[in-house]
This record gives C-alpha cells, structure tokens and sequence, in this order.
C-alpha cells in the first residue's frame, strides 16, 4: 500500500469526527458571518471592525503577552526540573507547580477576581505581613488580570508537556557539558531548548487557542472595555441576538489563531525537508 | 474496541428520557432559582403528584442563561422535534416576545386556575411583544442602587443627586457597563429615562428611528460620568466590590442583593434605594413549550408555582422578591410583618412611581448600540 | 548528607520556591476559604464564620452532586479513551508517513478550539436531536472528544516526530514486523507525551459545561454544570465547593497515569 494511503487511513477516524461534529456545524455558522439581510455581503465584518475593533487589538496583544510569559515560565520551570542539583528542591517545585493545571477556568475567574481585587485576600496578606500598606495597594482587575489569570492557569499545561519531552532527551550530551565546565543556564538555552524546541510551539500555540476561547475569564475579571473577542461575542449573541456580528468576531478569531498555527506548520514542513 | 462501542451503547440508551414522568424544569438565572426549584417547589409538587420526579437544570445568570433556552428551543424547531424535553422554562422577559413569535409556546394562562390573578401589564406585553396568555410571571424584579451606610449617610435620590455626589466621591460609585449584566444595562436606561426626555415613549413605543439622535447630549454626559466611577466586572462583580468596600454604591438586582446578603457575602448593614425618576425592573416568567412532553403537568407545575400559597410562602417569605401574581392575593396569604419586609428599603409608592419597565425591543436595541458607539469606545 | 540550614544555596531557592509557592496556593487559599466561609465581606480580611451548611446543600439528594460527579468521571473516562485511541494513529501518520496536505488536517483539527463555539453548539444541538443523540452520554462524550482531539493529536504528533526513527529501523532490520515495531519500540518512546496528552484531555471534558448544556441536559448532569450556574453568578461557596469536589477526579487521574507512566518508561526504554 502506498504509503500517503496508509496515512489517510489512520488519520481518517480522528479527522471524520472533527469533520462531522465540529466543521459541519461550523459550517452554516461561517456563511451566516457573510450574510446580511438575506444575500452575501460584509456588513457584520464592517460593524465588527467598527465595533470591536479595539477588541481585536486587545486580544492579540493580551494574548501575545501572556504566551511570552507562559513560555518563559514553562522553560524555567521544566529547566529547572531537568537541571535541578538538589533531588529535594526538584521534588518540592515538582508537586509545586501543576495545581492550576485542576482548576477549572470559570473558577480560576472567580478565584483571581477575588484575590487581585483591590480589598482582596492578596493585597490583605501583603498587608498582615508587611510589605504593603493600606494606600498602597491597587486592583489587578484589568487588563493585567486577565494576563495573569491566563499566565496562571497555562503555564503548568506547558511545563508538564515540556518537562516531559526534556525528560527523554538523551542526557549523555548535557552530562558532557557540565563536565566541560557549561553553566546550566547556557545548557538549557544551548542544548536542551533547540531540542526540545518543536514541543514548545506546540504547547504554545495550544495554550493560544484555549486562551482564544475562553469566555469566563474575560467576563468575570476585566470590568473595562476593550474586553477580549469572545466576551464581545457573547455579548452580541445575548443582547441583541445577532448572530451575523458574532459569527464574523469568530471567524477573525479563527483566522488569527489559523496565522499563528499555519505560521508554525510551515516552518516545521520546511525544517523536514 | 466492540467493548468500547457497547459500554456507549448501553450508557447512551440507559441515560435516554425513557422515564415518562420526569417533568424538566430549565431555568435562567443564578443558583437561587435552582435551589428554589430543587428545595421548595419541586418537593412540594412531588409531595402533591405522588410518582413525579421534578429536574431542574440552570442555564446560567443574566440574558446568557435566556439566550440559551431560547437556543436549545431553536434547535429543536429546526429539528422539527415532536416531543420535546423541556416541560417548563423560567426565563427573562426580554426572551418571550421573540419565542411568542416563532410559536413555540403553549398558550396556557387561560387554562390554569391562578392565571386570573395576574393583571400588570407586563404579563400582557413584554418590551412591545404581544405576549398575553403565554406566561406567568414568576416573580418581579427591580434594579436598585445599593450603597454602604458607613460610607454613604445620605444616598442620592435621583440620577442629578448621583452624579454631584459622584463629583465628590471620586471612583466610589461602580457599575458594570452594559457587557456584563443587565444590572449595568438597566442603570444606563435609567440615566437615558432621566436625562433624555421621553421614557414613556421609549417603554411604550412606537419605534422611530429619529428618536436617537436626542439621546447623544444623555450619552456624552454618561462618557463624562463614566470616567469618574468605577467600572466593575458583571452584576455579580459590582456585588462583590460593594461587599469588599471598594466601592461605595452601585445599580444592582434586588433579587440578586437579598440572596448575596442571605448567603453571608454582604454585610447585613447594606441598604437599597431607587432613585428618581426610576430604573428598570423586569418579571422572569414561567413559559410551557407548545411541544412540552408532559403538558398537563406542566400547567399543573406552573399552577402551583404562582399559586398565592407558594408566592407567599416561597417567592415572598423565603426570597423577598415581589411576587409575580397580583400583591393583594399574596398579602393576604402572609404575616403584615413578612410582607413588610419586602418594603424595608424601598417604600410601596417609591416602587409604583420608580419601578420601571425596560425599553420597548427596538429602542432596547438601539440604545445599547448607541452605548457601545457613544460611551464604550 | 549536609544540614539544610547549612547549605547557602537552600536561600535563593527557598526564596524562589516560597514565591512560587505563594503565586499558585495564594488563590487557591481563596478557594479553600470560600468553601467553608458562611460570612465574609468587608473589613474582614478573614471570614467571620465558617461552617459547612453549604457542603450538605451541595450533597442533599437533590443536590444531585455525587450523581453529577460520576457521570463527569464517566464521561471524562470515554473521552479520553477515544480521543487517545483516534490521536495514537493520526499522530503517527501525520509525524511519521508523508501525508499529502498534513497542514491543511492540522489545522482543521485545531478549528474545534479555535473558533469561539459558542455560535456553533446550536447548529450541533441541531444536528444531534435529528440522531437521537441528545440527552444520551454517547452525545456529550462525542461533543468533548472533538475539542479533546485537538490535544491529543497535536501533542501525538509532536512525540512521534520528536523520536529518533533510528531506535526503529534497527528493530526493523532485526527482523521485527511494522506493527511489532510501533507497539514494543515507537509507542513506549512516545508514551509520556501520550499520557500528558491524556491528562489534558481529562481535564477539558470535567471543565466543559456549553456543549454539555446543549447535548446532555437535562438527561445527563455533569459536575461542570452545576458548577456554572453558580460561578457565573458569583455564588462562590457551592462554586468553590464544587470545584474543590472536581479536584479529586483530576488529581486521581494524574496520579494514576504517573504511576503507568514511571513504570512503562523504565521497564521498557530501559534508561
């Protein structure tokens, strides 16, 4: 059997499922985006642009912001799990860092809206302890909340895929370098990341889509406008039951989150060549 | 593999609605209302039709949770289900017109014996929809200002008084804009009601198109406004930053402040008032889908529900909500002192003069429109 | 073995840990708080009065909790059973086989994220009354296994491509067939971004609640439902307990494929 055959073979089950459950209901969905009034036009992309066009930029840049934080916290933490010289240390930050990872996101919303708050539990331990007093503090309930609640709950999902994929690299290289003398900071960046380099961008650019879907977290911690695409979504669906608008808002989140994965396919398909 | 298929098989045909007298109540809004069917009603229906299993299923707070009754019904019509499985939806008033119009409703007030007792007009007509005989409000609601007495002695009266002392209390008044919750929603029809002429009109109708241009002086006062408070994330965010102290005073439900408070998440002190010349209020309604499966038991449900006993002693005594049937027929069913509870902070002729009824649908519409343009961006 | 206290580089360390450790149980502190407060608001920095009446609300049979729980287990279960079992050849095909259009498969499998879905479930509730499928366990698992796919296939086919196809050929020249190579050679190499894809799948159904609204109920109550109703409205004790409860399942989990995971990799890769 040839083997581009095969491969459709095994790939079919997974694809025909997606295809079916989630592409042809998608489907009505994406014309609906294009149609006003009856026939083909873009009146809800020029409202949605019109809009929510802060929304938009809002989004990306929240998202950016919080992928770069994920990155790195993911690779210093999974580095540190890897690199680590004191076994107990390791152990400690390894039971340490994966609790976020459980918590559900229209909980983590309430859990953050509730500690950044300006009178929250964080600002009140700050102050019990010391490090702050009562004028000085300041509410996280904005934009900031949100990177953070994404930063928080994400990270670990990264570290876990990443710490794994460090874990089965053949350690007899990085041993090498220690005994030449490498810190292993310049190991991690030097010989680890660039091998692990393709587990990353995936988790990332998972972690980007769930980010991009995630509707509780902006509602129940950013008080502000602009708010992120799917709260104004929402937002359309339920007050005034435009689905045109909301439909177009969901296909320039889809085609955001498309550049970003198609981006990465494309350089991972180059790099096999 | 096989294994795999028929343990789904089996858990799919076993969780089917096979068990024909499961009568499923969905409702919107917040876990008061679940808990109110799960604790209350569907006990005491259970207790009256021996054999009957009530299932309450919540869909959420705010319009999201009426959007997605109103999904579930579309989906269904488009189906062209013949039975379907939901036997009584509580939904808000915003939601009826529109399913009215599509026909997925029974008309059923006429035929349920308490339906005689409900004569406010907005039983009639919801936002404009002709609605009558389709539903029966559950309870009344109404948005209020809330406020802190330790740090407001006297509140506001009227939107004019709010906005001085907003002047002098910087960041201490918070609403939650329109995108979070209609307690927002509400306060900013009350600011068009006070400070853009004719409510009356926009509550009443008839829609003009023309009508939005005198609401943009209204609309660039409340921008202005709007920079000197605090805006709060959702009807339960301006709750839950009165209750930390960050904020002062804020538009809230009333239902929503009598549960908060029962549940110990805001300090008993707090008061309400409901400022001149009026903010919103809106019943939620019990509605039967015209291809409920359990028809009959449906009325009956409903029946019990809004039945003077139940809107006493449930809706009124246990909640303090305004009832949804008529006052006098529950006021006779309660204690002076239970129902004068309902009045603490808010007197009866405030509420008759005050309590108002959102925009008609268009004007609804284009008002919020209005405010993303005018005031959100 | 030197004393803890003796050794200088316990300080950054302890620093950094303490920090970290204060980042993540900070909030969830919160969440602990809210389960067992009956009073809290302002000034108090603490509850004023903790008890457990909002537990008993959560287990009173009509609470439905337990039910609710082992229906979300169940269904959590399936999924990732059938999400694996799809992802496990799709991934190898899309890493290992020249595929035609393997970018074009990729990114139609992300659209189930990708595309906020609230617009869409419609349509699906739709298609799913017309099967019968509404209101059956079959339906909701399906809706998960869509977006649980996603995750399953991306991190499958990032673990196959991350391997050294040389492990295989040598097992290949010594004469053992394909299929004996991927399950004793490729499978167990692949395996700890498998089970950590597991994990993630696990945990996107118990945190689903718009699709299970729309397929399940009111037939099939699962944990995330409840816990919806009460987190949108800011009812943060039955939330917080609700949560706490959902906790259990996840952590089990885990613990369960780490267990499997230890094992496999050492006995198998041998390193």
């Amino acid at each position: 059997m040839p083997q581009h055959l095969l491969g459709l073979m095994l790939v079919t089950p997974a694809l025909a499922i997606v295809v079916l459950l989630f592409l042809v209901p998608l489907a009505s969905s994406i014309s609906g985006a294009f149609e006003v009034a009856g026939t083909v036009g873009l009146g809800n992309f020029a409202k949605a642009f019109e809009l929510y066009g802060n929304d938009m930029a809002f989004t990306v840049v929240i998202v950016l912001s919080s992928t770069v934080l994920i990155g790195l916290g993911s690779i210093a933490i999974s580095g540190y799990l890897t690199l680590g010289s004191n076994p107990r240390a390791v152990a400690i930050l390894r039971w340490l860092y994966r609790w976020p990872l459980f918590v559900p996101f229209i909980v983590v919303g309430q859990v953050l809206r509730t500690f950044l708050a300006k009178n929250g539990l964080m600002n009140s331990m700050l102050i019990e302890s010391g490090l702050l007093t009562a004028s000085q503090t300041m509410s996280f309930l904005d934009w900031r909340g949100i990177i953070i609640a994404f930063t928080w709950k994400q990270t670990p999902f990264v570290t876990l895929l990443l710490a794994g994929a460090m874990a089965s690299l053949d350690r007899s290289m990085i041993e090498s370098a220690r005994n030449l003398g490498a810190s292993r900071p310049r190991i991690l960046v030097e010989i680890i990341l660039p091998q692990v380099m393709p587990t990353l961008m995936v988790g990332l650019i998972l972690g980007v889509v769930t980010m991009m879907s995630v509707l509780s977290v902006p509602m129940m911690i950013n008080a502000q406008t602009p708010t992120m695409i799917t709260a104004s979504m929402a937002f359309r669906i339920n007050a005034y039951g435009d689905y045109g608008v909301a439909n177009a808002l969901g296909f320039v989140s889809l085609a955001m989150t498309s550049t970003v994965a198609w981006v990465y396919l494309r350089q991972t398909m180059r790099d096999q060549r | 593999m096989r294994n795999i298929v028929h343990t789904l098989l089996v858990l799919g045909l076993s969780a089917s609605p096979l068990m024909a007298k499961d009568l499923t109540v969905i409702t919107a809004g917040d876990q008061n209302m679940v808990d109110y069917i799960n604790q209350y009603l569907g006990p005491l229906f259970e207790s009256r039709n021996p054999g009957v299993t009530v299932r309450a299923v919540g869909t959420g707070p705010g319009d999201a949770g009426s959007q997605k009754v109103t999904e579930r019904f579309d989906a269904q019509t488009q189906a062209k289900v013949e039975q379907w499985d939901v036997d009584v939806a509580v939904v808000h008033e915003k939601f009826v017109g529109p399913m009215v119009e599509k026909g997925q409703l029974e008309k059923y007030r006429g035929k349920i014996a308490s339906g005689s007792l409900v004569t406010r007009e907005n039983a009639k007509m919801a936002l404009g929809t002709k609605v009558d005989g389709y539903v029966m409000p559950m309870f009344n609601s109404q948005t209020a200002l809330a406020y802190n007495p330790a740090l407001v002695a006297n509140p506001p009266k009227s939107y004019e008084e709010l906005v001085a002392w907003a002047k002098k209390n910087p960041k201490q008044f918070g609403y939650n804009g329109i995108k979070g919750g209609a307690s927002g929603v509400s306060f900013v029809m009350g600011w068009i009601y006070a400070f853009a002429g004719d409510g009356d009109k926009l509550m009443n109708g008839p829609y003009e198109e023309a009508e939005a241009e005198k609401w943009k002086p209204a609309f660039a006062k409340l921008k202005e406004f709007s920079a000197t408070a605090t805006l709060t994330p959702g009807n339960a965010g301006t709750l839950d930053m009165l209750s930390r102290g960050e904020i002062a005073i804020g538009p809230v439900w009333v239902d929503m402040f009598y549960s908060w408070k029962a549940d110990g998440r805001l300090p008993p002190e707090m008061k309400l008032v409901l400022p001149s010349p009026g903010m919103p209020g809106q019943p939620m309604h019990y509605v039967v889908p015209a291809k409920a499966a359990n028809k009959e038991l449906a009325e009956k449900f409903v029946e019990l529900a809004t039945s003077p006993e139940v809107q006493a002693k449930g809706i009124v005594e246990r909640f303090n909500w305004y009832p949804g049937i008529d006052a006098q027929h529950v006021q006779a069913k309660l204690d002076p002192k239970v129902w004068q509870k309902l009045f603490t902070d808010i007197g009866p002729e405030d509420l008759a003069k005050n309590g108002k009824s959102f925009p008609i649908a268009p004007y609804n519409k284009a008002l919020l429109e209005a405010y993303e343009r005018q005031v959100g961006n | 073995m030197r004393s803890l206290a003796l050794d200088p580089r316990w300080i950054p360390r302890a620093l950094g840990l303490g920090l970290l450790a204060f980042v993540i149980f900070g909030p969830l502190t919160n969440l602990l708080l809210w389960a067992v407060a009956e009073r809290w608001y302002f000034p108090h920095a603490l509850p004023l009065k903790y008890g457990f009446t909002y537990w008993v609300n959560v287990f009173s049979p009509r609470g439905n909790a337990t039910g609710a729980l082992v229906n979300s287990v169940v269904i959590a279960g399936l999924t990732v059973v059938i999400s694996i079992g799809l992802a496990v050849p799709a991934g190898y095909a899309l890493a290992r086989l020249r595929l035609p259009l393997r970018g074009v498969i990729l990114l139609m499998l992300l659209v189930p994220q990708a595309f906020p879905n609230l617009p869409v479930y419609v349509n699906i509730a739709r298609i799913f009354y017309q099967f019968g499928l509404n209101g059956t366990v079959l339906g909701v698992v399906l809706v998960h296994a869509s977006h649980g796919l996603v995750y399953a296939v991306w991190i499958a086919t990032a673990a196959f491509s991350a391997l050294d196809k040389e492990l295989e050929e040598a097992a290949r020249s010594l004469g053992a067939s394909a299929l004996r190579t991927f399950v004793d050679v490729t499978l167990p190499l692949a395996a700890p971004g498998l089970l950590a894809s597991a994990v993630f799948v696990f945990l996107e159904s118990l945190d689903e609640f718009t699709g299970t609204y729309f397929v399940g109920a009111p037939d099939v109550s699962t944990l995330p439902l409840l816990l919806y109703t009460a987190g949108a409205g800011g009812n943060y004790q039955i939330a917080s307990i609700t949560a706490l409860i959902l906790l259990v399942p996840s952590i089990a989990f885990m613990l369960v494929i780490e267990r499997f995971l230890r094992a496999d990799v050492l006995s198998k890769v041998g390193r």
